[in-house]
């Protein structure tokens, strides 16, 4: 199964298939107005399932999670987790400018404290979710994002009920972060439940 | 010898113009394209260190943040200063208001910000100035009546940039050093365990188990150690060889700490 494949092409194709199934239903010339009407009745049902098949073929395809950045809210990269290449990327500043501009957007827009949750651009999103003492941000390159939009509020939350506390104590001793890597992987194997 | 990871995030602050931006450019190599920096007021580069002590090596990284902007514009400087774990205040010693600035405004917004952090102050552009200038005698009076470090800068020339960022890191990790346990005086061992022991070190420290066996090994034959009645002599000789692998594998400070550290033991086994 494709990764990328929309939903709208799925729908796009049900469609088409029943279009022309209606289209046989009022060329062929029946008998009778009954059989008429049950043919229709069919193609309908047929067409039903169809679309609700493939709908959970493209539900059960797993989104793909590129990247994650666990950080804390001032911008210190605690894990980073890839399955790209990037020789010339450094995560660390990465990590680090991703929460410049989350502090520019915030500082310049928003008088409230609102966070900026979400970076779109033309072939991958960056998903962000704030925790009280971290921060998840995750590339995804798929086009099914929304999906991945409640398993990170869910994986953030567990890492913080988790080891929140310890993260917000954290003096920078890498041997003092405890082990994250459990939620993470789970997270970026795109199902993320709890 | 211990291996710690330590990550710490540093700020430099100070008025617009006393040389911040180009303090870090002359210490990080950049890879982050300038243009982008201006609009978004903060600039994050990182740089790794190394701190040893007898038997603690510390790899610091240092991420290093650098604001954008001037006094006026706190709420974006207040957001990139949240967190900081150490500050360097630099001032511009040919303007005397920056240097009286660092205590009365920076100082102080640092207080209020992540409260008291490991802090070293800076009089940049010794190029300039001279250093027994009043500018710098104040700021290195204001250090002293702190307890703050001070140092005489320049971007330019290089002079007291590494030094600056080397003496923060120093502080960083003192708690650190501070909590690790001082090398025990044991009751001395033979030399056979001794060498025992160095191996071991040498192998964990080194890596590759193989390779380093093998290193072992050809440096034990070359300097004639009877591994199952060593004399002190051809193991004192065998050492300079394995340091002389670490220097390439490791460090050069650490190879000479490690050195230093196993002819000791040599020296103070019975044997
Ligand atoms: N002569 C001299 N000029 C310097 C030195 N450091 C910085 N500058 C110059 O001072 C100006 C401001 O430097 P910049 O790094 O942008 O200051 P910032 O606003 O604190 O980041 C630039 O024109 C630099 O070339 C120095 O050590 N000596
Ligand atoms: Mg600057």
């Amino acid at each position: 199964m494709e990764q990328d494949i929309r939903i709208e092409t799925l729908i796009i194709m049900s469609v088409a298939i029943f279009a022309v199934l209606a289209v046989v239903a009022f060329v062929v010339p029946f008998e009778d107005q009954e059989t008429k009407l049950f043919f229709i009745a069919v193609v309908a049902a047929l067409t039903g399932i169809n679309v609700v098949g493939l709908f959970m073929v493209w539900r059960s395809s797993p989104t793909i999670v590129d990247e994650v950045f666990l950080m804390t809210p001032t911008g210190m990269l605690l894990k980073h987790y890839t399955r790209r290449l990037r020789p010339d990327q450094d995560e660390d500043i990465l990590a680090g400018m991703l929460t410049a501009v989350q502090n520019f957007i915030r500082d310049s827009f928003d008088e409230a404290g609102g966070r900026l949750n979400e970076i779109r651009f033309e072939n991958y999103d960056i998903l962000i979710s704030h925790g009280k003492s971290i921060v998840i941000a995750a590339i995804i390159s798929t086009k099914k994002p929304e999906r991945l939009r409640d398993q990170l509020k869910t994986a953030t939350a567990d890492l913080e009920a988790e080891f929140g506390d310890r993260i917000a104590k954290w003096t920078g001793d890498k041997k003092d972060l405890g082990d994250v890597d459990v939620i993470m992987k789970r997270f970026l194997s795109g199902k993320y439940r709890r | 010898m211990e291996l710690r990871e330590i990550l710490k995030k540093i700020v430099l602050l100070g008025d617009g113009g006393v040389g911040k931006t180009s303090l870090i450019a002359r210490y990080v190599v950049n890879k982050f394209d300038d243009k982008y920096i201006a609009t978004i007021g903060t600039k994050v580069s990182k740089k790794d260190i190394q701190v040893v002590k007898p038997n603690l090596i510390v790899n610091l990284r240092m991420m290093i943040w650098d604001i954008l902007g001037q006094k006026e514009y706190s709420k974006i400087r207040t957001s990139s200063l949240s967190g900081a774990q150490g500050v360097i205040l630099v001032a511009d010693l040919s303007r005397p208001e920056t240097v009286n600035n660092l205590q009365s405004f920076w100082l102080k917004e640092v207080q209020q910000v992540v409260g008291k952090v490991p802090t070293v102050m800076v009089g940049n552009k010794t190029d300039m100035v001279d250093k027994g200038s009043m500018a710098a005698t104040i700021l290195e009076s204001t250090g002293q009546k702190l307890g703050i470090p001070t140092l005489l800068s320049s971007a330019k020339t290089g002079e007291n940039v590494e030094e600056m960022f080397l003496t923060l890191g120093d502080i960083l990790v003192a708690d650190v050093v501070a909590a690790q346990p001082r090398a025990k005086e044991k009751a001395p061992q033979t030399l056979a365990e001794v060498v025992d022991f160095i191996i071991q070190d040498f192998c964990a420290q080194y890596g590759d188990l193989e390779k380093a066996m093998l290193i072992v090994q050809h440096q034990f034959e070359d300097a004639g150690v009877d591994i199952r009645r060593p004399s002190k002599e051809a193991v004192l000789q065998a050492l300079d060889g394995l340091a002389k692998a670490e220097e390439l594998s490791l460090t050069k400070s650490v190879a000479r700490v490690n050195l230093e550290e196993r002819q000791r033991m040599v020296i103070l086994s019975k044997g």
